[in-house]
């Protein structure tokens, strides 16, 4: 694939770009604050991503490796996993949804089954006390168990 | 005599108890996130900065620990570096060559031992470099006006694009990406929403905690996910961890020598320990000329990067806190601690803040003692860790993350975010973009933005002015002339490891 992936990347830098200054030219103030107003650095940063992205279109590098199937399932499974830690934390709490959430990782690493609920447990148990008990940071307790 | 004062009453900050015990804590993990691939200490920083805000510690004791992590992580670096060859970070590469050629040849103990006294060497004789150097740049800053710190800011950005190793071209895309993020949320000038498209949650911006780990750990996490195959059994150190006499004086000129080097280039944004690593390895091997057995496992191609990049991790202290202007992705989150602590770097720090300077400095003399100790009797205990399982690890990582996230806010929408950062920093990783440039354009854009607006105001808006002044014009000439330091460099790279050198991100 020479320079397919990178040609693609220009051009949705460049797309980016374009839009980015479109939506930066409807920041308006009323009044005038200072010379330079809040458009500029969105202008400069919209301007060079315009600019890098045609020189990759142009001069694309030759190589990107893609990974393998089975690597991507593993990947994907972990972003799912972290998205659902992120949705459960509040409704189930810290101490349950992190251990789920650490489990799934280990798994997901081939750790042995057993190995990995145990290193779960533990891991979000002694988390819990160091963090909440020791150093009183706020974690949630979880909406389900609290009602 | 006026810093020696100071740096006595600096000791009197670093001895407290509470300081001694963070600047331990803070330079084990350092270790031992220098050594874990996969962790690096620009993740261990962005970790710890809000549970150090939530555990309200006075900001130098949090300054000293997060910086103990900060050069810590310089002397672990080298661990897995010399007895598995994987450098975890750039400015390590170079310590692999005759490293690893020394355990190969059943050397790995003075191997580590020659790394461990070279770190401490430059470790400790930079931070002189540090108490001579900061008030002298403090002092000529204080001429500094908006238009020379927007040049400066422009130089650093410059200086890091062209450093970052690969294409100055996806550089500058990392770093417009850093400084877009920097934009999003409420103008802090005339308080118009920028790039929120209407979500409440980003109206504060993009907190650089989040985007760090998000960009570094959680990427890294799918990239150890690409194969999770690969396990490594213990690795044991051949020999002990000791050097002979002859040994030392070998090498003593060579760390002394590589300490400079690395101090000097240090200070310099953007180059840091990469650089310094390969300007000290290839000094010493044209100084050694015939007589040295460079590349074959020569002990003095180990002391001299190691004295090399200890020294540049605290010569870019210099630049972080008198001018308020880091060089690097983790001097960057380094700016973003200070400014959440409520601490202004700049010219005034030393007059306003003695005690946070004058501390710091005091706790680098404990840090470095706890870490000789650490890494010279104790390495085998860290070796031993890094026969810890992936399995085991990196949950335990993730969920460090996650906590940090969530404590920022208090908010779950940032663990998505987060995530979504992830799969970025990943992309981005695979498609050779580095990752250091945006964590300096996000903590250093808005500053940026506000000089450059404030030095238009001043001058009615005429443009002029950003180049008015000689040391804005000599900033401005700094920052072309480091767009140039990739040839130099690609080839000094060349030259010393005899084909281009294999990078990796994690920030120095």
């Amino acid at each position: 694939m020479s320079g397919r992936v990178d040609r693609v990347v220009g051009a949705m830098l460049a797309l980016s770009g374009i839009l980015g200054a479109l939506e930066a030219s409807t920041y308006d103030v009323g009044f005038m604050t200072d010379p330079v107003g809040p458009k500029a650095l969105p202008y400069l940063v919209c301007v060079t991503l315009v600019g890098v992205g045609v020189t990759a279109l142009l001069r694309p590098r030759a190589y990107v490796v893609l990974p393998d199937a089975a690597a991507l399932v593993r990947m994907t499974g972990a972003v799912v996993a972290f998205l659902a830690y992120a949705g459960a934390l509040p409704v189930i709490g810290f101490f349950v949804s992190t251990t789920l959430v650490t489990t799934a990782l280990s798994l997901l690493f081939r750790g042995p089954l057993r190995g990995s609920l145990v290193a779960g447990t533990v891991l979000s148990g002694g988390l819990w006390l160091l963090f909440v008990e020791l150093l009183s940071l706020p974690l949630p307790i979880g909406d389900l168990w609290i009602r | 005599m006026d810093s020696l004062n100071h740096l006595i009453s600096g000791f009197g900050v670093a001895l407290q108890p509470l300081n001694v015990g963070l600047a331990f804590a803070g330079v084990g993990t350092g270790t031992f996130v220098g050594m874990l691939p996969g962790i690096g200490p620009i993740n261990a920083i962005a970790i710890l900065i809000p549970v150090t805000f939530a555990a309200g510690i006075p900001p130098e004791s949090a300054l000293i620990l997060l910086v103990g992590i900060y050069y810590g992580s310089q002397y672990g670096n080298s661990i897995s570096t010399i007895l598995l060859n994987v450098p975890g970070t750039a400015s390590a590469v170079v310590t692999a060559i005759d490293g690893h050629a020394m355990t190969r040849a059943g050397r790995g103990g003075p191997a580590l031992a020659i790394s461990a006294i070279a770190s401490f060497v430059g470790g400790t004789l930079s931070i002189f470099g540090l108490i001579l150097f900061a008030p002298l740049l403090a002092a000529w800053a204080i001429r500094f006006g908006p238009a020379e710190y927007f040049a400066l800011m422009v130089f650093a950005f410059s200086a890091l694009s062209s450093f970052a190793g690969g294409s100055l071209v996806r550089a500058l895309v990392s770093t417009a990406f850093g400084l877009w993020l920097a934009t999003v949320g409420l103008d802090p000038n005339s308080a118009v929403p920028r790039y929120t498209f209407g979500r409440i949650e980003l109206l504060d911006g993009m907190d650089f905690v989040v985007v760090t780990i998000g960009l570094f750990a959680v990427s890294e996490v799918f990239q150890l996910l690409e194969d999770t195959q690969s396990g490594r059994g213990a690795p044991s150190i051949a020999g002990k961890v000791m050097v002979s006499a002859k040994e030392l004086a070998t090498t003593g000129w060579t760390m002394v020598r590589g300490s400079l080097v690395g101090f000097l280039v240090g200070v310099l944004p953007g180059a840091g320990g990469t650089l310094a690593s390969f300007l000290a390895y290839s000094t010493e091997e044209r100084i050694a000329g015939r007589s040295g057995r460079f590349g074959e496992g020569d002990i003095r191609g180990v002391a001299a990067p190691e004295s090399a990049n200890n020294a540049a991790a605290n010569g870019a202290l210099i630049p972080l806190l008198t001018l308020g202007v880091p060089g690097s992705g983790t001097t960057a989150v380094l700016l973003g601690a200070l400014l959440g602590l409520g601490v202004t770097p700049g010219p005034l720090l030393l007059e306003e803040q003695p005690d946070l300077f004058w501390g710091l400095t005091a706790s680098m003399y404990v840090g470095n003692a706890f870490l000789i100790l650490l890494n010279l009797p104790l390495v085998g205990m860290f070796v031993r860790a890094l026969s810890v399982p992936r399995w085991i690890l990196i949950p335990g990582v993730a969920a460090l993350a996650f906590v940090a996230v969530y404590a920022v806010n208090g908010s779950a929408f940032d663990l998505v975010l987060m995530t979504l950062f992830g799969i970025v920093g990943y992309i981005m990783r695979r498609l050779d973009f580095p990752l250091a440039p945006v964590v300096l354009g996000l903590v250093l854009g808005p500053l940026m933005e506000k000089n450059l607006r404030r030095a238009m105001a001043l001058s009615g808006g005429d443009w002029g002015v950003l180049f008015d002044s000689p040391i804005a014009i000599t900033l401005w000439g700094l920052a072309l002339a480091s767009l140039a330091a990739p040839m130099v460099l690609s080839r000094l790279t060349a030259e010393v490891t005899g084909g281009p050198s294999a990078t990796h991100e994690g920030g120095s």
